[in-house]
């Protein structure tokens, strides 16, 4: 059996890879791509915890089942309000929309 | 296990009216004024009807308590919501399209920021909480043709979105170490050996305090809040700035009473940073501030630190110090929705929200500039109204805390943000007004601002029926932390 910490290992990296396009990308599409990357990395963290720490128990499964469907909610809302943007912009670059300014 | 669905009857009904607003508003029939009123009545009648199973009980195995606490902030949240909506109607009918989905959108929020206060568990708290934020992102962009409330919305959807998967990151690295989501189970398994895990737990927490301190907006996390209240409608921007900061502090209060108290002396410290620079940051870049909605929004993330630092405060003795918090964030709450409410008004006269606009508005519109200042005035703390009370028990929580460097930053944010809140007042009341020709009168709205000032006053001069239900609620939480704290050695 594969041990424990390669699947958490692999969570981590592609954590680590959603929190870097969230911070360096500057298209909203790609944004919430990368969003989409931290969530499915907690969906492998959970499901290796759920598998090998309390195997017993569906609650880290239930969890990840939970995740999926929020994260599907997400992407349709987020969608949906970057087009909005798209249309009376034609951008979809975080960078160029600076109306709002301190 | 017993399943005893009448205890979510207060969440039943708001569900119901919101498909009740969404017909309404597809039978269009009724003016888009009324649903205003509507809306508001389901909101106030859920409150009501929270009020009737006061008890301790829990539902659904343990997955939501229905106590004081959870009905402290049904009765809160039911109050915001009707006088959101009331706030709404005139500027709904007069800025905005699809009115029914707007309330039935705002009444569906409420649903998710009640479980947030009612979670005994990570995966109903974070749900709920998914359900609150999505709702907050719909409505802030509401107004589709406008620019500013898309680019609003989109901020804080992407933040949002990014704040809650290190969230939901920190909740799978708690699991991990605790095997548990239970709040109860997660202090039993913390206050034991946690052996070499214990990196893996503070790690997860500081994950958890950071999407939290997103959602509240907590410095340096508030990136998105002054964008989104610019961008969001008036009324949304005064929904977000009510809800999303009880129900958020609602959440945390509970989860760190009740989950992380054992790792109490490893969070104080980290809570109590976060909050002097909240308290600073929040309350000195508001004072820059020209745009009335941007200033509330600086202040409501002062407001924020305060409410950190009573959460640093914290201790695993007493109770004092949570309802502390609780009791500062009611008057906060009402303060603040008072300033809106009278905002609001202004705006759907003039279409104006720049501070330098309210020149003489004390000539033009006696009421809203005597309204405006009492709320403002209640949210800097003076003496006679709500905000005193409860800053003053806050402080003095923190202060017994062992925390009084601490009180001392709060005081002096508070120096801080008199000025700015008088530097509004100065406006209205010392410089000339462009013309004298006097503002309307908008009796409904002047009612709810009317209800609120009342409420400012009945709070600041009378604070302990308020002050009780606090205790009371805060006592809850802590019997459930108590019962560990027997078995922990």
């Amino acid at each position: 059996m594969i041990p424990v910490q390669h699947f958490l290992l692999l969570g981590a990296l592609l954590f680590s890879l959603g929190v870097y396009g969230v911070l360096s990308r500057r298209n909203a599409v790609l944004i919430i791509l990368s969003v989409e990357l931290m969530l499915q990395a907690v969906n492998i963290n959970l499901v290796a915890f759920a598998v090998y720490l309390a195997p017993d128990e569906f609650v880290g499964l239930i969890f990840a089942l939970f995740v999926i469907a929020v994260a599907a909610a997400e992407v349709g809302l987020a969608l949906a309000i970057a087009l909005r943007l798209f249309r009376n912009r034609t951008t979809a670059n975080v960078d160029e929309v600076d109306s709002l300014r301190w | 296990m017993r399943w005893d669905w009448s205890l979510l009857a207060p969440e039943y009904l708001l569900a119901g009216w919101a498909a009740l607003m969404a017909l309404l508003g597809l039978w269009g029939r009724l003016r888009a004024y009324w649903l205003g009123y509507v809306a508001a009545a389901g909101a106030l009648a859920s409150a009501a009807t929270s009020l009737i199973w006061l008890g301790d009980r829990t539902a659904f195995g343990d997955l939501l308590a229905v106590d004081h606490y959870t009905t402290f902030f049904r009765v809160t949240f039911g109050l915001i919501a009707a006088s959101v909506c009331l706030i709404s109607a005139g500027y709904v009918e007069r800025f905005l399209r699809h009115h029914g989905e707007y309330y039935a959108i705002l009444v569906v929020s409420v649903i998710g920021a009640t479980y947030m206060a009612a979670a005994q568990e990570l995966l109903s708290a974070y749900i709920a909480l998914e359900l609150l934020s999505f709702s907050l992102y719909v409505l802030a962009s509401y107004a589709k043709m406008d620019l500013r409330s898309n680019e609003g919305g989109l901020k804080y959807m992407l933040l949002g979105a990014f704040s809650s998967a290190l969230f939901l990151y920190g909740l799978g690295l708690i699991y991990a170490v605790t095997k548990t989501t239970h709040y109860q189970g997660i202090a039993e398994a913390l206050a034991g050996d946690l052996g070499g895990t214990k990196g893996l737990a503070l790690l997860g927490l500081s994950l958890i305090v950071v999407g939290l301190g997103f959602k509240v907006s907590a410095v340096p996390f508030h990136m998105w809040a002054p964008d989104a209240y610019e961008g969001a409608p008036l009324p949304v921007t005064a929904f977000i700035s009510a809800i999303s900061k009880a129900a958020g502090f609602a959440l945390f209060l509970k989860l760190m009473v009740q989950a992380f108290l054992p790792l109490h002396d490893d969070w104080s410290p980290l809570l109590a940073s976060l909050a002097t620079v909240t308290m600073l940051l929040g309350n000195l870049v508001a004072v820059h501030q020209r745009n009335i909605k941007r200033l509330l929004a600086y202040s409501s993330i002062g407001q924020v630190g305060y409410l950190l630092a009573g959460i640093a405060a914290l201790s695993p003795e007493t109770a004092n110090a949570a309802s502390a918090v609780l009791l500062h964030l009611a008057g906060y709450v009402i303060s603040n929705l008072a300033a809106f409410a009278c905002v609001t008004v202004y705006y759907n006269w003039t279409g104006k929200e720049d501070i330098y606009e309210y020149r003489g508005l004390a000539e033009r519109a006696p009421f809203v500039a005597l309204a405006l200042s009492i709320s403002l005035f209640s949210l800097a703390g003076m003496p006679l109204f709500a905000g005193f009370v409860t800053k003053f028990v806050l402080f003095q929580a923190i202060a017994e805390a062992d925390l009084l460097w601490l009180a001392a930053v709060a005081v002096f944010a508070s120096f801080v943000s008199l000025y700015y809140y008088l530097m509004v007042m100065r406006q209205m009341y010392l410089v000339e007004p462009e013309t004298r020709e006097r503002l309307g009168v908008a009796w409904p709205e002047y009612g709810l601002v009317a209800v609120l000032v009342v409420a400012i006053f009945v709070v600041g001069l009378g604070p302990q029926p308020l002050f009780n239900a606090a205790q009371e609620a805060a006592s809850l939480v802590y019997q459930g932390a108590a019962t560990f704290a027997a078995l922990s050695p």
